[in-house]
């Protein structure tokens, strides 16, 4: 590999604390080694429960990891101190959760200029930002509507563009389009792939969906089940820019997804 | 284009606007129903025990109309405010404190749960021993009265703030002291103003037995100077007012409850 990567998890591994009454608790993730580098699209799937979420929320410093090192541009997350991480890694790490978890007592305006506010960065200009970035994905019209008078869909645009609004270098995604009906994916993904373009971000998907992450990303990690390792990994080769209603037509879409789809258990 | 607004147009105006007026009708029936209870209980059981309702409207309109009536409820609503704004800012600011010192608050949780449980009424000759006669033993009281509710509350609304919203607002880089401000004040307003529905009512109480203990003016001495001169017309002139008093500040609170929380879906049963 030539240059340094901007992201390395190394011998990661996690289980969380007992609890009175269970068993001594398994290993969710055990020795698991991948690197990501700057301005890819990495893709990671694995099945329900193989710890997806809880490798993302170590990266973004949400949680510890139990062994193993998480090194973002050269500096190791700590390990074991709940208190010593730095979530979000002074936003330089965006994250998408699987909820929204947009707050219920602001409109959606409010929340999407939230990081914003909190940063003292709340200006002319990236009020504009924002202005644009809810034009993009067909927001407008619904500034002053509360989380609950949205749908589904509207709600995971907004949380997908309150991260984008401040802008930082590598935003994590934890099946951030899970729960929508095909139609609605699809355009998300397309606003995605659109913005991705604009920006080149480094971006780590998560998803359940082997379409899903070949449609998205540059390379795909295959999870296995918990204690998640590396099962597999593969480049995608289709180019961009990809129109992703047509990618199944493809050449190269159903080699990749019939040996993606071997390795998911 | 906007879903929402359309829906609420097609909303039925007509049965809920009815439903209302019955509702209102209702309520003036009642009360007038209870009025005729109160004279018939009145007449029955003798000026000493009740007093006859068209008497104490009287009473409260000549006490009003010389001015010594205002000046009681001055005195008492200056203590309940001063007692309640006393008690509300510890009750408040106690659960943010020990928010940020978890295992502190580990430790003295149960002396504060125990502290719960010692009738503060009994407590008032203390306060009179420690800080004499004056405004002072009655703030201790309408404080204490006051804290309790709201500390427990806000406590409770604390600890059930929903941990991936805070999570969410350390990752895009909101302070401890914004996360404070936003995400734990706003969660646990509903907390708040539950534990206010209870706490006010309290101050004003709390107040009035205060002045029936120490003290040559207020409400509460009105009270209990009136019984002590068996004018029976008195002290239920004292109680209407002080029920009204605590009614309207009821429905202040209950404004400034709906205006905070424009936001909350309204349920169907919640409606009219």
């Amino acid at each position: 590999m030539a240059a340094e990567p901007l992201l390395e998890v190394r011998d990661l591994s996690k289980r969380f604390a007992a609890r009175a009454g269970r068993d001594a608790p398994a290993w969710v993730i055990q020795d698991l080694s991948f690197s990501v580098h700057d301005g890819e699209f990495l893709t990671i799937i694995g099945p329900s429960g193989s710890g997806k979420t809880t490798l993302l929320n170590m990266i973004a410093q949400i949680d510890t990891a139990s062994g193993g090192a998480v090194r973002f541009q050269s500096q190791s997350a700590p390990i074991g101190d709940p208190k010593a991480l730095n979530p979000g890694l002074s936003c330089k790490i965006g994250y998408v959760t699987q909820e929204d978890n947009l707050l219920p007592w602001r409109t959606m305006l409010q929340n999407v200029l939230f990081p914003l506010r909190v940063q003292g960065r709340l200006n002319d200009k990236t009020r504009a930002h924002a202005e644009t970035l809810i034009r993009a994905v067909g927001l407008q019209g619904f500034e002053q509507h509360y989380p609950h008078e949205l749908s589904g869909g509207m709600r995971k645009r907004a949380a997908l563009i309150r991260t984008l609004v401040y802008d930082p270098p590598v935003i994590l995604m934890d099946e951030p389009f899970g729960a929508l009906d095909a139609q609605t994916r699809t355009q998300l993904q397309e606003d995605l792939l659109r913005l991705w373009d604009l920006g080149r971000k480094t971006i780590i998907f998560v998803t359940h969906d082997i379409a899903e992450a070949v449609a998205l990303g540059d390379r795909t990690l295959v999870l296995s089940r918990a204690p998640a390792q590396i099962a597999g990994e593969h480049v995608i080769t289709i180019p961009r820019p990809r129109d992703i209603r047509g990618i199944m037509t493809h050449p190269d879409f159903s080699p990749l997804y019939q040996r993606i789809r071997a390795q998911v258990q | 284009m906007t879903t929402t607004q359309s829906a609420l147009d097609y909303a039925e105006q007509a049965p809920i606007k009815w439903r209302q007026y019955a509702v209102t009708i209702g309520r003036i029936g009642l009360g007038v129903l209870l009025l005729v209870a109160w004279k018939i209980g009145a007449d029955v059981a003798g000026p000493v025990f009740a007093a006859d309702p068209i008497k104490v409207a009287q009473r409260i309109v000549e006490d009003a109309a010389s001015g010594a009536l205002l000046r009681h409820v001055y005195v008492t609503l200056r203590l309940a405010t001063i007692g309640f704004a006393i008690g509300c800012v510890f009750g408040v600011a106690l659960p943010f404190l020990l928010r940020l010192l978890p295992r502190l608050t580990n430790a003295v949780e149960p002396y504060i749960m125990a502290s719960v449980g010692v009738p503060k009424y009994a407590l008032v000759p203390l306060f009179i021993l420690w800080s004499g006669i004056d405004d002072a033993p009655k703030l201790w009281l309408v404080g204490l009265l006051v804290f309790y509710p709201v500390f427990i509350a806000v406590f409770a609304g604390i600890r059930n703030v929903d941990r991936r919203l805070i999570n969410m607002a350390r990752v895009v880089g909101a302070s401890e002291a914004a996360i404070s401000r936003e995400v734990v004040w706003n969660s646990l307003l509903p907390f708040f103003f539950a534990s206010l529905k209870i706490a006010l009512p309290r101050a004003v109480s709390a107040a009035i037995i205060g002045e029936f203990l120490v003290g040559n003016e207020g409400l509460g001495y009105l009270i209990e100077y009136s019984r002590q001169n068996f004018d029976t017309t008195g002290v239920f002139a004292g109680v209407v007012v002080a029920t009204a008093l605590v009614l309207v500040i009821n429905a202040v609170l209950v404004r400034l409850d709906r205006r905070l929380s424009a936001w909350r879906p309204t349920d169907r049963d919640m409606q009219l």
